[in-house]
């Protein structure tokens, strides 16, 4: 995560985010798979009892209605027993009783028709073919028969659908079986009404698999929709799925009668599955809607502290000096995070400025320790010149002599203080220029022309001397002539300049470097090169000391530092 | 791992809650059905029929017709209705080929989709026919009486309206039957109203005035009924061989008592299931699947095969006491 890499990892948001909607999709697809398919498999379930129950229904009223059927005939077959009027007024009463018996018709053994009562119609005297009776089938059936809906062909104008339901009889006349004519109306109605689901229905047909009714029998007759009725025959009741179309059977007690439920796959099961795979699909995207953004909020609840963490890190990488510590909010995990961090911060500033001020005060240390040394030519020789002075009488000069040796001394000790005032700095100078000048046995001359202003503020002490020194040794000493040092001090702008001219041979561009560069070797043991160190580790780098020389013309060397009071910018 | 989980109930939840939503929505469709009369038993079979597609196709259905089968300004005025209280389509049996027309057209200019039935009408919008093969049905009735008898045939034919497409047509079948066998002769041709009385008297004109005739051929319902009461009354049931057209109790009587010895089946009922059906099947956007032309069986009924299950079926509706019903309810 460090600035300037190429980030090539993932974003925490993307991960999350894409494992997150991965492991939701997948479930949530096996989820709606599973339950679709018991979905479905309930719903087959479902239709299918829902098939099974309608058809035992029906199945009960169409038995009730057989029986209703042969109670109405044992009740024919016990009128006919009575004496013939008595039999007319029964049969009137039946009739009227019975609205959906249609006819009822007696015949002899040769199948001619004896009598027929009917609610309000006679039949055809002619009649040219009756379907209510059918001879083989009464002779082979010792109980009687129920046949297959047909047309009532005994009356003029009239011709209604009816089922025959024949059976034998024992009276005193010819007579030898009867007929019982009944319309469908009551059983048609029935089934008409029953439904399975919207579309599903309910049909009767006998053991043969000829339909007795149907709710659209019309339909069938018109030759417009047709049963299976072939395959249904040889099943067992139950109930059957099949690919579009669910079959419930059962036989209807007492008769060979059976009702076929029809009910429709597509209406019962696939309606509602597809309604329900619509509905899971929608429930699927909204989830996942869900789950991507809850992704993406908890992402971002973990990741913007974590980017807010890097940031910071970041910055405190490019500038480690002036960051400061702001803490990252978030989890607990990365308040911890935050918090070492913080801790390393702070221990990494405070090493940084430990070291810094380490190297500092070893610098100083070592200042210090060479603004001590006091090299020992420089003493011996003065000390010489002294001694040779009292050997000579000249007390005066010696007394002048050891006064400027101990006012030398003195500010160079200064009671360790790194920063003196201008004017002792002067003093100094002044001090060391007098001893060098008997030495030198007036060689040379000085001058000092300073700012009255400046003499207030503080300098770093032995500024001066060392370039005076350099001026003696490599300006004046090799001259003829009388050389001159002037040492000036003024202000420029907020800055306070120290300038140290001479008239000496000068200096090469070599020279100049090496004298730049070279060590504390001579003098007080304190070379311009520290002068130079010094002032910019105190004041910094836009001050400091600048040579100036040509030969045989001379040299200048100007010192810049900023106007110092007493203890500010000093002792670091 | 708390997010999958969430997921997972509010899944489950979901799929429960789920169960209990109902299913969807299916629009009902509005049809009308305009009939050529609403009397005869051929066109009450068509209803039935109709209703049965109806309700099988959740379409809802409106029938109207004319009292007498000539009314053409009166369908024309009913389909205009029809249009107005917002009919889809039409299921519509002309009574005149062309004076329908325009009221047809102004219909389908409207997006309402037209399925013309039994009888069509002189319009490009009717999407498909549904009913007889009127030609192949006229050729059968002359049929009928060549193979039913020996010897010359004088014919009569009792039509109805001249303007009627599907009368008309049967006649050019019959017609051309006729022309190319050398034992038939046509004698007259008249058009009389397809109304029983009407059809009756003007038959036993036609009787009357050409005693010569052998064989009658009537071409609807009506007209039968008229022709068959005609040879009764003249007792001309033997000597005249009477062809008829579709199913009534009067015909079906005459077929036992001899007045009438064919009649040409045709199936209403399936024309009125399928002319609505494939209302339903344009209205549903299923139109491609359609024919242009669906011919609906047709059937020679005589004393032989009378009560045979296969004429029964033909002969007689089945939910006779439904079509009561409906009779009451459609009383105009």
């Amino acid at each position: 995560m460090s600035g300037g890499v190429s980030r090539t990892g993932m974003k925490i948001t993307t991960i999350l985010v894409t494992m997150v909607v991965a492991v939701v999709a997948v479930i949530l697809c096996c989820c709606i798979l599973i339950f679709l398919s018991l979905y479905r498999s309930a719903m087959i379930r479902t239709a299918m009892t829902t098939g099974t129950q309608a058809v035992s229904q029906v199945s009960n009223t169409v038995a009730n209605y057989m029986r209703d059927m042969n109670q109405a005939m044992s009740m024919v077959e016990w009128s006919m027993s009575e004496s013939d009027s008595q039999q007319a007024s029964l049969m009137g009463a039946f009739l009227i009783f019975r609205p959906d018996v249609v006819a009822v018709t007696s015949y002899t053994a040769d199948g001619e028709l004896v009598d027929c009562w009917s609610n309000g119609r006679s039949p055809l005297e002619d009649i040219y073919m009756n379907l209510s009776f059918n001879k083989e089938l009464a002779e082979e059936s010792e109980e009687g028969y129920i046949s297959a809906p047909h047309v009532e062909t005994i009356f003029e104008g009239y011709y209604p659908w009816v089922v025959t339901m024949t059976a034998p009889i024992a009276t005193e006349n010819n007579e030898r079986w009867v007929s019982l004519d009944l319309s469908f109306s009551s059983i048609s109605a029935y089934i008409n009404n029953v439904s399975i689901g919207q579309r599903g229905y309910c049909f009767l047909m006998d053991s043969s698999g000829n339909i007795v009714y149907h709710p659209q029998q019309q339909l069938i007759y018109a030759g417009l929709k047709s049963e299976d009725t072939v395959t249904l025959m040889r099943k067992a009741d139950g109930t059957y799925v099949e690919d579009t179309v669910i079959y419930s059977l059962n036989s209807v007690a007492e008769s060979g009668w059976r009702v076929v439920g029809v009910s429709f796959v597509d209406e019962l099961v696939n309606k509602n599955v597809a309604e329900m795979i619509r509905l899971s699909l929608i429930m699927g995207v909204f989830l996942l809607l869900t789950a991507i953004l809850t992704s993406w909020l908890l992402s971002r609840l973990l990741s913007r502290p974590l980017r807010g963490l890097a940031d910071a890190m970041e910055s405190f990488e490019t500038n480690a000096d002036n960051f400061t510590y702001r803490s990252v909010g978030g989890t607990r995990e990365v308040q911890e995070l935050s918090g070492s961090f913080r801790h390393m911060v702070l221990h990494i500033q405070q090493l940084m400025t430990t070291v810094r001020e380490e190297e500092i005060n070893l610098r100083k240390t070592e200042l210090k320790a060479l603004q001590a040394q006091i090299n020992p030519h420089f003493l011996y020789n003065t000390l010489d010149s002294i001694a040779w002075m009292c050997e000579q009488g000249k007390t005066g000069d010696a007394v002048n002599m050891v006064h400027a040796l101990a006012r030398l001394f003195r500010i160079s000790i200064s009671r360790g203080h790194e920063l003196i005032p201008i004017e002792l700095e002067i003093q100094h100078a002044e001090s060391y220029l007098q001893i060098q000048k008997y030495r030198y046995k007036n060689q040379f001359s000085y001058r000092f022309e300073v700012d009255p202003q400046c003499v207030g503020y503080y300098c770093n002490k032995i500024t001066l001397q060392p370039i005076i020194e350099n001026a003696i040794n490599h300006g004046l000493r090799l001259m003829v002539d009388e050389g001159l040092i002037v040492v000036r001090v003024f202000r420029e702008g907020d800055d306070i300049i120290f300038r140290v001219t001479d008239n000496g041979v000068g200096m090469s561009p070599e020279q100049v470097k090496a004298v730049m560069e070279r060590g504390p070797d001579s003098g007080t043991g304190i070379g311009i090169r520290n002068v130079n160190d010094r002032l910019k580790i105190y004041f910094g780098k836009e001050y400091g000391l600048t040579i100036e020389s040509e030969v045989d013309v001379g040299t200048t060397v100007e010192i810049r530092m900023p106007m110092v009071k007493e203890g500010d910018g000093g002792e670091k | 791992m708390k997010n999958k989980l969430l997921a997972l109930t509010a899944a489950l939840c979901l799929a429960l809650s789920g169960c209990a939503v109902t299913e969807s929505y299916t629009p009902t469709r509005e049809v009308a059905f305009i009939a050529k009369s609403t009397n005869t038993e051929f066109w009450l079979s068509a209803f039935a029929g109709a209703e049965a597609a109806a309700s099988e196709y959740n379409v809802n259905l409106t029938i109207t017709g004319p009292e007498i089968e000539e009314d053409y300004e009166t369908q024309n005025e009913m389909v205009r209705q029809a249009v107005e209280n917002g009919a889809e389509a039409i299921v519509f049996s002309a009574v005149d080929f062309e004076n329908n027309a325009a009221a047809i057209d102004e219909a389908a200019e409207k997006g309402v989709k037209i399925v013309a039935i039994d009888s069509s009408v002189d319009s490009q919008a009717v999407e498909t026919y549904i009913g007889t093969d009127n030609f192949a049905a006229g050729q059968m009735s002359v049929h009928a009486a060549l193979e039913r008898t020996e010897g010359e045939l004088k014919i009569g034919i009792v039509n109805y309206d001249i303007q009627s497409a599907n009368g008309q047509q049967r006649q050019r079948g019959a017609v051309d039957v006729i022309e190319n066998d050398p034992r038939t002769e046509l004698v007259r041709v008249i058009n009389t109203l397809a109304e029983a009385g009407e059809a009756k008297n003007d038959t036993v004109e036609l009787l009357k005035q050409y005693p010569e005739i052998n064989v009658l051929i009537a071409f609807n319902e009506p007209t039968s009924v008229g022709a068959a009461k005609a040879v009764e009354e003249l007792g001309l049931s033997e000597k005249v061989f009477l062809v008829g057209f579709d199913s009534n109790v009067e015909t079906v009587d005459g077929l036992q008592t001899g007045s009438v010895d064919a009649l040409i089946v045709q199936n209403p009922y399936a024309m009125g299931y399928l002319g609505v059906e494939s209302a339903y099947k344009i209205l549903s956007g299923q139109g491609g699947s359609l024919e242009k032309v669906v011919d609906t069986s047709t059937k020679v009924v005589d004393r032989e095969n009378l009560f045979t299950v296969d004429s029964q079926r033909a002969l007689f509706a089945f939910d006779g006491f439904q079509t009561m019903a409906y009779c009451t309810k459609n009383g105009e």
